[in-house]
């Protein structure tokens, strides 16, 4: 924000320079976080292209999945099976800084791209392998996907909250919720390894289980189980907190409203019109008298009265009142959005078949070295020429 | 001068922690499980509520223990001006600063980005608040089923035909602690490469936005509105969780026609397998929800890790639905050092959840439990500021230490 205001800053990781052989979401968000933030990013592809190509939503025959997790990155196809262009790609893993994959250990042995062999060709290299259970794990779990890893690490099970026995565990939002997890903190950890190779000069591998990064952010709710302060069991509820706090439908969509302390309760009162019913209950429910059978009471009146109400209106006036209760926005409700537009969270940017398209961003602001999205995802082998041609000059 | 050799990527960076509760301390906690020296700075005055959730003695809260291995801890109350100038100079033999407090507190104690980066020009402060630090709604506080309903991500969870009621409850606050950890990681790259340190704004409701990025994406360019869907995949079919003996379930993803086949064998559904509807995927998805009954009435007779188990050995990828019950006890978690032993004050040791990475050559060592409230004052005030022992003394009597 000072020395080299531009047009457009240089990102976080620029001159950095990142190879990516993954071919599942999971490693493909993880080379997206660092090529949003700046990183060079050449995605190896097979002769006919990654995986993310060939799944939806389409338009035009592209896939908006492959165009959102690509973006930012070059493409360089290689049969990595022909011994030619796996000795291509070496040279690149040479010049590169960081190697990121998402393969299971059959595949990594097959193309001498296990940790070994890499330490051994490339010790300055940062080496990361994203996997469902981490290395080592039985070879058919680690074709775990999204689905089979929420399930694996408990979110699933306990996810929505109070869902009863009788209905199924949820996957999570959308297709891919595990893999962008296992991605940040697959991101986070490459790039904290490439610090100690600014220092060292040395590279170091990077195992990540998908799974263990589920169990990692329940830590405050599953370790006081396993340090036995808290009773692990088959109960759905074991992750819930209580309380009357969920989602409602109102008139023209959902709210969802969150409720703990006595201040929250008069305030809902007071935004309610103080409703007979509502003074029935103790004023300090909420606090001491917070049992299954109060919370149904309340849940039963609530509905009725919630029902009746426009969500923007009411979370307006609550949000001024004191009251927990926000709007559940859809994904319509987002880019005309007055917070997400003041933050730009949503870039307007080019997309050579898709034309403009609003790709939603990163979650952090930084002040002199914003995101941004510089380029569509490329072309199948856009970049080969120019790689085989830098490849020559070397 | 670092307390002790840790080893890890971010062996030498140190970071200051104004943080409460989830969100901030998670990020103090992946940066400290890789190796950086992290600092909290605490108050009797005004206490992090982790440490008294529960109604316990405030150094051993089992919340608190949960999040805060290899934190240090350092006392000094922020309400005195003496203390904040003591803050100021941690900022100051600081490379990081985060905070998860209330919008504007940090302003308030002179303890902004621009007061602070006059102090340490170099430095990288985050700050994670619900909506992040300005705009309209930047005043706004929250909890985490909040700003996952405002994110968008809570409209995408839920039984099909019914009210999205989102993720568990405790989900959005980890995630945002994560992400504001890695934003940290690359800003320290920015400074390596120019000097520069810098300032990150955090949304919480972003976080959770962008864990569902492609359905925005998509609803941009194809203009079709994703709802809650129960457990549909559009390229996957089976594709969710079927119920089993007891009160367990199994997940199960089919996506080609070799694990169609594979799944009808395991179950002995032969009738499914020659069934015409079930065919294709395209008829699987057409016909999902007599597939799934179908297949609801062959699951539940079986063992749910069994039958997992089975499939995987058939070329099915399956696996359990996992309670807490089976997280705690699971053998090939513990074998793997997903749950770690770390020291703790009271019973010795104390197991945690370790990191989801394991990196070497040069592992970051997670060894030592949570700490006391001020555990760490000696180091901080005499071996980082400098004060002598006597001054330290003078301060806790005058309670700007407490």
């Amino acid at each position: 924000m000072t020395a080299q205001t531009t047009a457009h800053p240089a990102g976080a990781l620029a001159g950095l320079t990142v190879i990516e052989t993954a071919e599942r979401v999971s490693g493909e968000y993880t080379a997206k976080l660092l090529a949003d933030l700046g990183a060079t990013v050449i995605k190896i592809e097979a002769p006919g292209g990654a995986p993310t190509r060939r799944m939806g939503p389409f338009k035009a025959g592209e896939s908006a999945l492959f165009a959102y997790l690509n973006a930012n990155k070059k493409s360089v196809v290689l049969d990595l099976a022909n011994p030619g262009e796996r000795a291509l790609l070496d040279r690149l893993l040479a010049r590169a800084d960081a190697l990121v994959d998402d393969h299971d250990e059959p595949w990594a042995e097959t193309h001498a791209l296990s940790p070994a062999v890499i330490a051994q060709a490339h010790p300055r290299l940062v080496h990361c392998i994203v996997t469902p259970f981490g290395q080592g794990a039985p070879p058919e779990w680690q074709t775990a996907r999204p689905i089979n890893v929420i399930n694996a690490g408990g979110w699933a099970y306990h996810s929505p909250s109070e869902t009863p026995n009788d209905k199924p565990p949820l996957k999570g939002a959308g297709r891919f919720l595990s893999d962008y997890e296992a991605g940040i903190d697959a991101a986070l950890c490459v790039m904290a390894s490439l610090l100690r190779q600014r220092r060292t000069g040395m590279g170091q591998f990077i195992d990540i289980s998908e799974v263990e990064v589920q169990l990692n952010r329940i830590d405050c709710v599953l370790d006081r189980m396993i340090a036995g302060e808290a009773d692990p069991s088959a109960a759905r509820t074991a992750y819930d907190m209580g309380g009357p706090g969920t989602s409602f439908a109102c008139k023209d969509g959902h709210v969802f409203l969150f409720m703990t302390t006595r201040g929250h309760w008069n305030a809902l009162r007071g935004l309610m019109g103080d409703p007979a019913w509502a003074r029935e209950f103790r004023e300090d429910w909420l606090e001491f008298d917070c049992v299954p059978a109060n919370v149904a009471r309340f849940r039963q009146h609530f509905a009725a009265w919630i029902a009746g109400q426009d969500k923007l209106p009411i979370t307006e006036a609550a949000q001024k009142a004191g009251v927990a209760m926000v709007p559940v926005n859809t994904a319509a409700d987002l880019p005309r959005h007055e917070q997400f537009e003041h933050r730009g969270f949503f870039q307007q940017a080019g997309h050579p078949v898709f034309g403009p398209v609003a790709y939603p961003t990163a979650c952090y602001r930084m002040s002199a070295t914003p995101v941004r999205i510089a380029s569509a995802a490329p072309a199948l082998g856009a970049d080969n020429r120019e790689v085989e041609a830098s490849d020559a000059d070397a | 001068m670092p307390m002790r050799d840790r080893g890890g990527p971010l062996q030498g960076v140190r970071v200051l922690e104004i943080t409460k509760v989830w969100a901030g301390p998670y990020a103090g906690k992946m940066l400290a499980h890789l190796g950086a020296e992290v600092i909290k700075v605490e108050s009797m005055t005004n206490l992090d509520e982790m440490r008294a959730y529960g109604g316990v003695d405030i150094d051993s809260a089992p919340y608190f223990l949960s999040i805060n291995q290899e934190i240090l801890s350092v006392q000094v109350n922020m309400k005195t001006p003496e203390g904040l100038d003591l803050v100021k100079q941690m900022v100051a033999q600081s490379d990081i600063v985060i905070d998860n407090i209330r919008p504007g507190a940090m302003a308030r104690s002179g303890l902004d980005y621009e007061s602070l980066r006059k102090i340490r020009p170099d430095l990288i402060q985050c700050s994670i608040k619900m909506w992040g630090s300005d705009g309209p709604l930047g005043y706004q506080t929250g909890y985490a089923p909040c700003f996952a309903a405002l994110s968008g991500l809570t409209a995408l969870v839920g039984h099909e035909g019914e009210t999205p009621r989102g993720m568990n409850i405790r989900y959005g606050d980890s995630t945002a602690g994560a992400c504001a950890a890695l934003a940290c990681i690359a800003a320290l790259h920015h400074r390596e490469s120019t000097g520069e340190g810098q300032f990150i704004d955090l949304s919480a409701v972003e976080t959770m936005t962008s864990l569902v990025g492609d359905s925005l994406f998509g609803w941009s360019v194809t203009g079709e509105v994703p709802h809650s869907d129960g457990n549909f995949h559009p390229e996957m079919c089976p594709h969710g969780a079927y119920p089993c003996a007891g009160v367990d379930w199994t997940s199960i993803a089919v996506a080609n026609e070799a694990e169609w086949q594979g799944l009808c064998e395991v179950l002995d559904a032969g009738d499914l397998a020659a069934d015409p509807r079930f065919a294709t995927l395209a008829g699987r998805l057409a016909n999902r929800h007599a597939l799934d009954a179908a297949l609801a009435g062959l699951t539940r007779a079986h063992d749910a890790a069994e039958l997992a188990e089975k499939l995987r050995n058939a070329g099915v990828p399956a696996f359990k639905s996992m309670s807490s019950i089976d997280l705690a006890t699971d053998t090939f978690l513990w074998a793997r050092e997903a749950y770690r032993m770390v020291s703790d004050h009271r019973t010795g040791s104390r197991p945690i959840i370790g990191p989801s990475w394991r990196i070497s050559p040069d592992p970051p060592r997670v060894e030592r439990g949570a700490p006391l409230l001020g555990e760490d004052n000696q180091y901080v005030y005499r071996d980082i500021l400098g004060l002598r022992q006597d001054e330290i003394d003078d301060l806790i009597a005058r309670k700007v230490i407490d």
